[in-house]
């Protein structure tokens, strides 16, 4: 996270390769950090309920989107940032 | 446990391997080239099926159904693998409404389904119902108490499980095509070179030993609940074996047998168990769960 | 008793016992799925939507699905127009240029022409190449009165380390056009209004130029989830957008005043043709006995000069099997786009860019709260949401001329959600 904060700092145009690079190692790293994590398939009973999913109401969550989309300056994150509509 | 014999034969394009486990026939179909790999899956199999046996099997007393069975109202300490099929026993209580419950072993200490006359009174069923119920338990993971006198059995689900979990074990050893067949409760994995599925028979319960179809599966599970040959004949009323927990009688106009297909053996057989604990629902209850399946009345 | 449907139910039950993904099931197929709501969004004074959503899933086994969803949306009330309130009554020429609409003294300019129909359809197909590896594929597309979109997204996710790990890739390409009534307004050009001149139409086309207007929008996600243990699991995303064209708001303008804070004149907002953004998510769920906690971060940059920290957080606390209610809190601050003035003053020299719209301006916003949800029979569920949402600006501007210290130049926005949903 701390190299994302770092690269962050960049605002030219040039430096967009590096930030993405950048985000790649700390994604590979931390992949590399969660081999000793997890659970065996059997342990999943928790995991597997719907709402144990990530997005587990998938149409507020697009709904919400839309709201924040058209109401605040930021947009994406959990999927695409998006677009198709004119209220922004 | 682990010398009962296995048995090995090449067919057309498969090996076939058996053994005994849980009282039944155990079968596995193995598309595999060489006769050391069908060995080694084989005995795979054997050792999973044995194991889940003396792990979850009512008959032994070195287990931890044993060790709950015999807890005299204490608490027990489970592993993660009890935990899970508890935590499965619950949901399928709660589902059927209370119709399947692991706790309703001990009514057969009354009912004998051995094809005789003899019906228990309902006094003596009034005196064995305080212990049967899931909800006389408390399960509080990785703590179960039951009360002292209750009992737990595994056998609805055990050799369902067993069945997928064998199939998980060997997927792990191989791609080819596989098809587990644990006393009728079938699945199987990976695709056929032939690409042609699986001809798996049903037999009829009235008449056991004669095929009743032929159905062709090329993935997925089969699993069949009902036993045709334990019943009880009383003033010319047919009981069959399947009893209901919350009234201590047997289930009326309960079908005799329900195959269903679905992605897991385990996910079948409890549609199957469930479906004829409705009684004369069981046709509308599966029909509702928009799955294929096989009844007999 | 009636024989209800559980399948789904004992579906994932035995997925977890066995440690199956629920989506390898094969008897869903043929079984078409169905999640519906309708949400009303009402702000104080101002919009008013309520928008019907409903999304058809179909299962073709081997993990293969389509997903089609609809969404009709109606919009009405007035919105901001960027223009300062006065201590007179101001009076602003309609965007189509036919007709004007006035603020009240003290008052912030709204423009109430707003009443839209927006109809969005989207199709998702996801098809997995082996055991490891999966991919999706959508299209959507949308049109409203003056505005339409068409996009494209493409996903690849890998799973590692026995399904505990999975990376995720997306690529998405989007091409939107506006053609607003009355045509897009030249940037920083002056609004005519209409005093009885001969000449308003002609002074008022002078201010117009292309009929239409198009942008193009690339987005790119690159995201980890980890499962942690049995009860907890991870995710991180980044994503890039790359939006480039036009990328105004046809119908803000920007006052500019005099040293008396007075309005002198209106220019039409102008804000740069490209913006990239980025962002960084974590998400993180938990359940607790049988409550679940889902906690999400995200931090958001782009070359507009914005940063924002967005935290929301849910507790879904059980009841019982069949009912819980859900609480929820999300707080979101943001920094002001470089070009945000909230207004201009005669005689400074004019920007190359600027933009009086408050969604651009230093904001923090916050949304409490409750979701209510209740399982039926036959796996069916019904979910009732109401939240209050708050948004408030801060002021920037070093030197706040004359009369505009006594009216209010950053009014909060408050607003009512409420949703019903229904699965099916």
């Amino acid at each position: 996270m701390y190299v994302c904060r770092f690269a962050a700092k960049y605002k030219d145009d040039e430096s967009m390769s590096v930030k993405l690079f950048l985000v790649t190692v700390v994604v590979v790293l931390s992949l590399a950090g969660c081999a000793n994590l997890g659970v065996e398939p059997w342990q999943r009973s928790v995991l597997a309920k719907p709402e144990m999913q990530l997005i587990s109401d998938p149409l507020s969550a697009g709904l919400d989107d839309h709201i924040y989309f058209s109401k605040e300056a930021s947009s994406g994150g959990r999927g695409f940032a998006g677009g198709g509509c004119g209220c922004n | 446990m682990n010398h009962r014999p296995v048995k090995l034969i090449a067919a057309d394009s498969y090996w076939v391997g058996s053994f005994e486990a849980m009282a039944s026939p155990c079968e596995l179909f193995m598309e595999v080239d060489e006769e050391a790999q069908a060995r080694q899956l084989l005995n795979i199999a054997a050792q999973e099926a044995w194991r889940i046996e003396s792990k979850f099997s009512r008959y032994l007393n070195d287990n931890p159904v044993h060790q709950i069975n015999n807890s005299g109202g204490h608490p027990v300490e489970v592993d993660e693998e009890v935990a899970q099929l508890l935590d499965f026993a619950q949901l399928c209580w709660q589902l059927s409404e209370g119709l399947f419950d692991i706790t309703s072993g001990v009514l057969r200490r009354i009912w004998r389904f051995d094809g005789g006359s003899q019906l228990p009174s309902q006094q003596q069923v009034e005196q064995i119902m305080p212990f049967v119920g899931w909800q006389k338990l408390t399960w509080a993971r990785p703590f179960l108490t039951l009360v002292e006198g209750m009992e737990i059995d595994f056998g609805g689900i055990g050799k369902e499980y067993a069945v997928d979990r064998t199939l998980q074990l060997l997927q792990q050893h191989t791609d080819r095509a596989l098809l587990i067949n644990y006393g009728g409760d079938i699945c199987t994995g990976g695709m056929r070179l032939s690409k042609q599925p699986w001809s798996v028979g049903i037999e009829n319960p009235s008449h056991p030993d004669t095929p009743k179809g032929v159905l062709e599966i090329s993935r997925g599970a089969l699993a069949t609940s009902g036993d045709t040959r334990r019943y009880l004949m009383h003033n010319g009323k047919r009981y069959g074996h399947l009893l209901n927990p919350k009234t201590g009688w047997p289930i009326d106009d309960a079908s005799r047998s329900a195959t269903v297909a679905a992605a897991t053996c385990t996910e079948a057989g409890l549609l199957a168990s469930l479906a004829l604990l409705q009684g004369s629902e069981a046709e509308t209850f599966l029909q509702n769960q928009d799955v294929q399946y096989w009844l007999t009345p | 008793m009636k024989p209800k449907k559980i399948r789904h139910a004992l579906t994932a039950a035995t997925c977890g016992l066995l440690g199956v993904n629920s989506s390898d099931s094969l008897g869903e197929e043929g079984d078409w799925s169905f999640d519906s709501a309708v949400l009303y969004y009402s702000e104080v004074d101002r919009v008013t939507a309520v928008e019907p959503v409903i999304s058809a899933t179909r299962d073709f086994g081997e993990e293969r699905a389509l997903n089609l969803k609809f969404v009709f949306d109606t919009l009405s009330g007035a919105s901001a127009n960027g223009a300062t309130p006065s201590d007179q009554p101001q009076t602003f020429t309609r965007p189509s240029g036919k007709g004007a609409y006035t603020a009240a003294a003290e008052e912030t300019p709204l423009d109430d022409t707003f009443r839209d129909n927006r109809f969005a359809l989207s199709s998702q197909w996801e098809q997995p190449i082996n055991r490891d590896y999966k991919t999706a594929f959508g299209i959507n597309f949308s049109t409203e009165y003056d505005y339409s979109s068409l996009s494209a997204n493409a996903n690849l996710s890998r799973d590692f380390n026995k399904r505990n790990t999975t990376l995720n890739t997306g690529l998405s390409l989007a091409y939107d056009t506006v053609n607003p009534e009355g045509n897009i307004p030249i940037g920083l050009s002056s609004m005519i209004i209409d005093n009885g001149q001969a000449n308003y139409r002609s002074e008022f086309n002078a201010t117009r130029e292309d009929s239409e207007e198009n942008k193009d929008i690339l987005d790119l996600i690159f995201g980890l989830t980890q499962v942690i243990d049995r009860k907890t699991i991870m995710q991180v995303s980044y994503s890039f957008s790359d939006v480039s064209g036009y990328l105004t708001d046809p119908f803000k303008i920007v006052s500019v005043v005099g040293d008396d804070g007075r309005p002198l004149e209106y220019r039409y907002e102008q804000r740069p043709d490209a913006r990239q953004k980025q962002s960084l998510y974590w998400q993180v769920k938990r359940q607790f006995e049988t409550d679940i906690l889902d906690l999400s971060y995200r931090y958001f940059w782009d070359d507009w000069g914005i940063t924002s920290h967005t935290i929301d957080l849910r507790y879904r606390w059980i009841l019982d099997g069949r009912h819980y209610l859900e609480p929820h809190i999300r707080y979101y601050d943001q920094s002001e786009a470089d070009f945000y003035r909230r207004f201009l003053i005669q005689g400074e020299s004019l920007p190359d860019h600027v933009s009086a719209d408050y969604r651009l301006g230093n904001m923090q916003a916050l949304t409490v709260g409750m979701r209510y949800g209740m399982a039926l029979r036959n796996e069916q569920e019904l979910s009732l949401r109401l939240e209050y949402y708050l948004q408030s600006n801060d002021n920037t501007e070093s030197v706040i001329p004359g009369i505009l210290n006594d009216v209010e130049l950053y009014p909060d926005v408050e607003a009512i959600i409420v949703q019903l949903g229904f699965k099916f």
